[in-house]
Parts: C-alpha cells; sequence; structure tokens
C-alpha cells in the first residue's frame, strides 16, 4: 500500500517538475524574443524559412481541409439551429463558437500534426548528429539560432492560418445561411457584426499565439532531450507530441475559465 | 553553407555576403562547387577543406586539427593539408596539429 503511494507522490512530483522547468524554458524563450540582439541575420533567414514551410506551404492543404470541415461544421450547426428554433442565436453561434473557438482549434491541430512533429524529430535528429554541439562549439546561442524563429513563427503561423480559417468559415457561411435560411448577404453581415464581441476576438487571438508558442516550444524542448542514440528519436518524439496535446487542452481549458470570468 | 553561417551569426553580415565570402574561400581551396552540398554528399578532403574554412571563419581564428588522418584516411603524407592551411594562410592566426607519435612518418620534417 505504502509503495503506491511512493509511487503516486513520485510520478506528482516529477509531472509538477516537468511541468515546471517548461514553464521556466518558455520564459527564457520569451525573454530572448524581445532582445535585440537576437535577431542577427542568421536568426532571420531561419525565421523567413520557418515562416515559409509552416505557413506557406501548407497553403492548398489548410484552405481544401478549411473548405471541407468548415462547410460541413457550418451546414450542420446551421441545420440544428433551424430544426430546434434557436435562428435568433445564429450571429452568436457563428461568431462565438465557430469563428473563436473552432477555427483556432482545428488550425493547433493542423499545424501539430504538420510542422510541431516536424520541429520536434527535427531537434532530436540535430542532437543526435551532435550539430547542436557543433553550433555551440562555435558559440552560435541554440536559444536565439534555432529555438526563437520557430517559436516565433509557431505564433505567427497560428494567428495568421485561425484568421484565415475564419474567413472561409465565414465565407462559406454565407452560401449555407442563403440556402439553409434564404438569408440575403446583407442581412447575414449585420448579424455577424450584431454579433461580434471584440473582446472575444482578442481572446482568440491572443489564445492562438499562446498556442503558437507552446506547439513549437515543447517539440524542441522534447527534441533536445534526446540522446546520442538513434534510438532516442522516435521516445522524444513521442513523449513530445503527447505533452503538445496535453498543452492544446490546457490552453483550451483556460481561455473557456478566461471567457467565463 | 554553413560555412556562411559563422559570418551571419556573429557578425550579422547579409546572407548573400556571407554565402558569397563562403563560395569565394572555398574556391581559394578549388572547391567552389561543394559550395550547396550536404555533408553526407561530401568526400573526405571535401569534408576536411568544409571543416577548415568553418573553423577559419571565425574571427582572430586559431585552428586546432586533431588527428587530420582520420579524417582523411587515405591520405599519405601530410601535403594536402599544408597545401590548404597555406591557400588559407590569411584568413587564421594559428593552426596546431595533434596527432599520435606512430603517425610521425606521416608528417615528413613538418
Amino acid at each position: 500500500m505504502m509503495s503506491f503511494w511512493e509511487n503516486l507522490g513520485r510520478r506528482v512530483i516529477q509531472m509538477l517538475t516537468a511541468f515546471a522547468d517548461t514553464i521556466v524554458f518558455a520564459g527564457k524563450v520569451f525573454i530572448r524574443i524581445f532582445r535585440r540582439k537576437t535577431y542577427s541575420s542568421a536568426m532571420r533567414e531561419v525565421l523567413l524559412n520557418q515562416i515559409y514551410f509552416t505557413s506557406v506551404q501548407i497553403l492548398p492543404v489548410f484552405l481544401m481541409v478549411s473548405i471541407l470541415f468548415g462547410s460541413l461544421l457550418i451546414g450542420i450547426v446551421f441545420q440544428l439551429l433551424k430544426e430546434f428554433g434557436l435562428t435568433g442565436f445564429f450571429g452568436h453561434v457563428l461568431m462565438g463558437l465557430i469563428v473563436t473557438e473552432l477555427s483556432p482549434l482545428l488550425t493547433v491541430l493542423l499545424i501539430t500534426l504538420r510542422s510541431a512533429a516536424a520541429i520536434n524529430t527535427e531537434m532530436a535528429v540535430m542532437k543526435v548528429n551532435r550539430e547542436i554541439k557543433t553550433l555551440e562549439m562555435f558559440r552560435i546561442d541554440v536559444i536565439d539560432y534555432l529555438l526563437v524563429p520557430r517559436v516565433i513563427n509557431g505564433i505567427i503561423s497560428i494567428v495568421l492560418l485561425s484568421s484565415l480559417c475564419s474567413i472561409v468559415l465565414l465565407v462559406s457561411g454565407t452560401l449555407f445561411s442563403w440556402l439553409i435560411f434564404g438569408m440575403s448577404i446583407d442581412v447575414y453581415t449585420n448579424i455577424l457584426l450584431n454579433a461580434t464581441n471584440f473582446s472575444d476576438i482578442l481572446i482568440a487571438l491572443f489564445k492562438c499565439a499562446i498556442y503558437g508558442f507552446f506547439i513549437t516550444l515543447i517539440p524542441i524542448r522534447f527534441g533536445l532531450r534526446a540522446s546520442h542514440e538513434l534510438t532516442s528519436i522516435p521516445i522524444v518524439v513521442s513523449q513530445g507530441m503527447v505533452n503538445v496535446f496535453a498543452a492544446i487542452l490546457i490552453i483550451e481549458v483556460l481561455s473557456l475559465l478566461t471567457k467565463l470570468l | 553553407m554553413n560555412i556562411a553561417l559563422i559570418k551571419e551569426y556573429h557578425e550579422d553580415m547579409p546572407r548573400r555576403q556571407a554565402q558569397q565570402l563562403a563560395v569565394e574561400y572555398l574556391e581559394r581551396v578549388d572547391l567552389g562547387h561543394i559550395a550547396y552540398k550536404r555533408n553526407p554528399a561530401l568526400n573526405p578532403e571535401e569534408r576536411f577543406c568544409g571543416m577548415l574554412l568553418r573553423a577559419a571563419m571565425v574571427k582572430d581564428a586559431m585552428i586546432l586539427i586533431d588527428q587530420p588522418f582520420k579524417i582523411i584516411p587515405h591520405l599519405k603524407d601530410i601535403q594536402f593539408i599544408t597545401t590548404a592551411l597555406k591557400k588559407i594562410d590569411d584568413l587564421y592566426l594559428s593552426c596546431h596539429i595533434y596527432d599520435y607519435k606512430w603517425m610521425e612518418e606521416k608528417y615528413g620534417e613538418l
């Protein structure tokens, strides 16, 4: 019985220590973002490449998924609103649920699956190949050169792609509001403007930035935990991805609490 | 182009300028063609010169070569290395080569 409590206690302490370490590490990276010295020519080049890989290369797939998934979702939601006689809540559902909740979540899931996994593996491979050690030998700060560009890219990409996803959803909403409710564009726009809450949009954008920060920071952190053996790569990648999904859930719950308060 | 990174990072040199400089230095050792190749695509001589130039890109560089014949195992003597070092001798302050005593004969009179 005692060993059960000991094990449980050890696990809890390990979890809390890992959480505290991640927060301290996040603080370190966050401070570097605002340091002018960080933005060397080499770092700016990495940042541009990262933005291209994450935000531009993904565009065709992202737009296709947004259009298909968004249209399907909006169609279902509008149909349900009509069936339950909740047409009056149409604007609030569209802005409050679909634009400020679902599009950031859809975006962060897509970027996590595509880019966070890639970043995690890239860092682990660099560690195994001793490339990180070589950078350190040449006094190239790993945080400035590798971490900060990826984290900034995460923030920029999630904010921009989530906004794009919202626009796609609102455009498909125009079509479905006309098909299901027989609503003209003018009426649709008017309802949307009346339902728009500026603070909700700010919270959504802030949430996207937090998502972007952590879905790049956590994979980097776990990737750098790889040892010098190839077998450590799949271990750190799977640990990193599990932790990223846990972080997404925590951020989602925290944003919901912020809205309720 | 990893050679260019040192200048880009430490001296905030624009990417194009740093890459031009790296290509220019590679051409000095007759290896301009390897500028855009990755490490696994290089032969031992090319890899050695890449590492040498990368070390020389640091300001007031002091180069230390540890067991060069381990990097280029098929070399019969030190001539290739001394020739490469001579071609870039304005880029570093000093160079030291360390190796085991039993490799002495490969170094000749050096």
